[in-house]
């Protein structure tokens, strides 16, 4: 029996070192010598934001086939609960995730200057759309791995592509009146976000109108998904990811890129200081910013950071477009105020 | 000495320790967090006295508001429920009306639709814009829009009512179910008709499981926030819970939040003092030892305007959101509406077997609500014992019942972090296990379970086990041979009352939640925030599928023919 199963241990390992071999070729020196470090911690969490589940899910079981004995486990939530769960960890000093990637780049100066991130400068940085290197931290505490738009959307059966908004003051036009969705500053980070460059580019006065326009205000950006499909609003300042997915299933839903620009943003990732498995943390951001998880993250309408991976039909790349975006300061500082005229101008 | 002592043991009476033990868990499971909130709303980082976060809370108008449209919101709502669970729960309870495992099937199904799912489908039916009844409205009637808009306080009412109405409707019927017939024979003879008789003898009978009810279903109101998150903010107005997730915006205001929340346990306080005043020095003991019989009461024509009232209901909380639902589910792409090309099952198909984590979440989502719901009952039961036996003083009964209640208004989000807090760390390190969701909805539902009990227990008279002990029984016979057997049914109510509601809880499990332990709930919050309403109704529907299936299964295994009438208990 014995002889057995020794041999059968023997044939598995040869099988395994057969299977790994090719990808072992492949491997740079440094990928390998994290992948070999990265072996003796097992496993690892990864607390994110970006992402939906199912991406999430897609993109961690690419890594466990690529990196087979390294197993990726992942936490996926909103930005707020995401950085909540990870401030309770670090105040009951009970270390989980080994990554942190959240939607709300504020985050990160937080975290950074509470001293709690580990530096780490990928290799794979390279490889980053070059539009988007200015949003990693200088210093590599965090990097982008994920990036979204918000864009003007419509509902294509009641909005022919012609009559469609085409820049951010269209909202404004009267025709539009009762027919206009958007989210709020306060229930999305995405919301306030465009709320500081919408006030940066035309005043407040943007919003003093479009109330006169009486929008349907609802909570995340992806509400205006929702809205649209029911046909309950025909047009929208809405996310290009939530809204493109639901186009693919064959929902009567357009994009329109804003001649005005279309609202960058950007999710960065850190590696905490206390991860509990600090290379299989390091491999997995490289990976994050490497083609394959590009491919997969494709697929769902994210917005690709790694260059020469196009996007799919009925979205461009982001080389096409007009980018805006508010500088991390005017973010910082404008999301408060505008919260809180948004709640004067519009009484929510 | 040692004679001495054992005489003292042998005639002590063991339960105490039990009850004991039933205190302490109570300590642990809402003590530890309510203690939280209320220091957290006076003390500042640093550990200092402040009022500040009360200042903060209450120094704006626009706070305010959302106080008051929180109270009509909560006792509207809760007013609705009355007229909505009442006149079922008489009707499946004591009439001869038709149709009624219809009607039952529909109030369960209302009950596992999460409120939230409900509230999307009435998006869809009354909008003022594309609603389907209003589409409906201008095409038969020929004007330029319809009466209805959901985004208003009728509007979010109206669905807040849908979905909390089975509370009531569970509580009054498993009182119903208590009472013989002999008492309305009573009436009957003395020239009463059957309206009067109902009016005066049948409901003043239920008054406790009644304004149990009321109280519960008021508070479920003021602490729901998916529904107005929904409805409210289109709506533009705000109530509590709305604000109260303004102030966890990041930087979290802790102490703001808690101060905020203030409010919601004085108000829980003073339901507690009025349900006193109502119920007190009037006895309400319907189950005796001396029988009793049950006769379902005959309607003649009055039943098929009565099932109207019933199927009405059921109407606008279940058959109408599902019929959207499901055209959601079976829907390419929902957008496009009904048409045959539209159809499919492949959201299904693949929530059901492609997607493991579906999978996995729809296996952890019942066994821990039937964890929950059994951990929630036993300790419940043993406290409704308690201070309802008065093994206790009245005073601490007070308080214990205070407690146990309190869990229900304490912000979902507010009592997941004092469990993160407490059980991250040794010597309870349940983070990352199914343990602290378990006892998170134990702890949530634990006032529902304990509701539903108390209820239960005051309809028992006592000297059906001050029988056994006369004859020499100890307190565990007379609950295990007495007390159980005619609670079962009841029981059988409260563990529905609680396994529900702990299948669709979101606020805590988003909070606890990891890898290992996904449940149905956060992946249904999940869908809605990427909105991807196919895949959410799909979920949805799998989840009232399940849960409606599984609790018939569970009434057929007990042996009991719960529809009809009660044979002997």
């Amino acid at each position: 029996m014995s002889w057995l199963r020794s041999h059968i241990g023997l044939a598995c390992a040869f099988l395994a070192a057969a299977a790994a071999g090719p990808l072992h070729a492949q491997m740079q020196a440094w990928e390998k010598a994290l992948y070999e470090a990265a072996k003796s911690e097992k496993e690892f969490t990864v607390y994110t934001a970006h992402y939906t589940t199912e991406t999430a899910a897609n993109l961690c079981s690419a890594f466990d086939k690529k990196y087979p004995g390294v197993q990726c486990k992942f936490v996926r939530t909103t930005a707020q609960v995401a950085m909540q769960r990870f401030q309770q960890d670090l105040k009951a000093n009970v270390a989980v995730a080994s990554v942190f990637s959240s939607t709300d780049v504020g985050h990160f100066p937080e975290l950074k200057k509470q001293g709690v991130l580990m530096a780490y400068r990928p290799r794979n940085l390279d490889n980053m759309v070059d539009s988007l290197k200015q949003y990693n931290d200088k210093d590599g505490y965090y990097h982008v791995t994920s990036a979204g738009l918000v864009l003007l959307s419509y509902n294509n059966s009641v909005v022919a592509e012609k009559d469609a908004p085409k820049k951010w003051t269209d909202l404004l036009d009267p025709r539009w009146k009762g027919k206009v969705s958007i989210g709020h500053p306060g229930f999305s980070g995405y919301v306030g976000t465009w709320v500081v460059e919408m006030r940066k580019l035309y005043g407040w006065d943007y919003f003093e109108r479009l109330e006169k326009n009486s929008p349907q205000i609802g909570r995340s950006v992806n509400d205006t998904v929702t809205m649209l499909n029911a046909k309950e609003r025909w047009v929208a300042a809405g996310p290009d990811a939530g809204t493109l997915l639901s186009r693919d299933k064959g929902n009567p839903l357009s994009v329109s890129y804003p001649e005005d620009g279309a609202l960058l943003m950007v999710s960065p990732t850190g590696i905490p200081k206390n991860a509990p498995a600090p290379n299989a943390a390091k491999l997995f951001v490289e990976f994050l910013l490497d083609r394959e998880a590009a491919e997969i993250q494709v697929k769902d309408r994210s917005q690709v950071v790694v260059k020469g991976v196009r996007p799919l039909l009925g979205a461009k790349a982001m080389d096409e477009i007009k980018l805006i975006r508010p500088t991390e300061e005017e973010i910082e500082t404008g999301i408060p105020e505008v919260k809180e005229k948004f709640r004067d101008t519009f009484g929510i | 000495m040692r004679g001495d002592f054992a005489q003292w043991w042998r005639h002590r009476d063991k339960s105490f320790w039990v009850w004991l033990l039933a205190v302490a868990v109570l300590l642990v499971l809402v003590i530890n967090p309510l203690l939280r909130l209320v220091l957290a709303s006076f003390q500042q980082p640093n550990g200092t006295f402040t009022l500040a976060y009360y200042a903060a809370a209450y120094g704006r108008v626009r706070h305010l508001d959302a106080l008051i449209n929180s109270l009509v919101l909560g006792a509207s709502a809760a007013t609705l429920c009355l007229a909505f669970g009442l006149p079922l729960a008489w009707a499946l309870s004591r009439t001869d009306m038709p149709g009624k495992g219809l009607v039952w099937v529909s109030i369960l199904g209302t009950f596992i639709i999460p409120p939230y799912l409900g509230a999307v489908g009435w998006m869809l039916l009354a909008g003022p814009n594309a609603g389907w009844l209003n589409r409906a409205f201008v095409a038969l009637a020929g004007t330029d829009a319809g009466p209805f808009n959901i985004y208003s306080m009728p509007g979010l009412v109206l669905v807040t009512a849908c979905y909390s109405f089975p509370y009531v409707f569970v509580f009054a019927k498993s009182a119903l179910d208590l009472l013989s017939s002999e008492m309305e024979d009573a009436a009957n003879i003395l020239g009463a008709g059957t309206l009067r008789t109902t009016l005066s003898i049948t409901l003043p009978l239920v008054l406790p499981a009644i304004v149990a009810a009321f109280i519960l279903v008021f508070l479920e109101a003021i602490a729901l926030f998916g529904t107005p998150a929904l409805l409210a903010l289109p709506g533009r107005f705000h109530v509590v819970t709305t604000q109260l997730w303004q102030f966890f915006e990041h930087p979290p205001r802790v102490g703001v939040a808690a101060a905020f929340a203030m409010p919601l346990l004085c108000i829980t306080v003073l339901l507690f003092w009025v349900q006193h005043r109502i119920t007190r020095r009037k006895g309400y003991v319907a189950l005796t030892g001396k029988g009793g019989e049950r006769r379902p009461v005959r309607l003649g024509r009055w039943k098929w305007p009565l099932l109207g009232y019933c199927l009405a209901v059921c109407m606008l909380s279940f058959f109408l959101p599902m019929v959207v639902i499901c055209q959601a589910a079976f829907a390419k792409a929902w957008g496009r509406g009904f048409s045959l090309d539209n159809l499919t099952l492949r959201n299904l198909h693949f929530t059901l077997f492609e997607n493991s984590l579906t999978r996995n979440a729809t296996l952890h989502t019942f066994l821990y609500g039937g964890a929950a719901a059994v951990i929630a009952l036993a300790l419940a039961l043993c406290l409704a014992y308690v201070v309802h036996r008065q093994l206790v003083s009245r005073r601490l009964g007070d308080v214990l019942s205070f407690v146990t209640m309190a869990p229900f208004v304490i912000p979902g989000i507010v009592l997941a972090i004092g469990f993160y807090a407490a059980y991250t760390q040794p010597p309870l390190a349940l983070y990352g296990t199914a343990w602290i969701l378990i006892l998170a909805f134990a702890t949530r539902f634990l006032p529902i379970a304990y509701a539903n009990s108390a209820a239960a227990i005051r309809s028992i008279n006592p000297e059906l086990e001050d029988a056994v002990r006369i004859l020499g029984g100890t307190r565990f016979t007379a609950i295990r041979h007495v007390v159980a057997p005619l609670l079962k049914r009841s029981l059988a109510g409260a563990f529905i009352v609680v396994f529900i509601p702990a299948t669709r809880e979101l606020s805590a499990a988003i909070f606890l939640y990891s890898t290992n332990t996904q449940v149905l709930s956060v992946l249904l919050f999940d869908k809605s925030d990427e909105g991807n309403f196919e895949m959410l109704a799909s979920i949805g529907l799998i989840l009232v599928f399940i849960t409606v299936v599984l609790i018939l299964a569970g009434f057929r295994l007990m042996g009991r023919d719960f529809m009809l009438r009660r044979t002997a208990a």
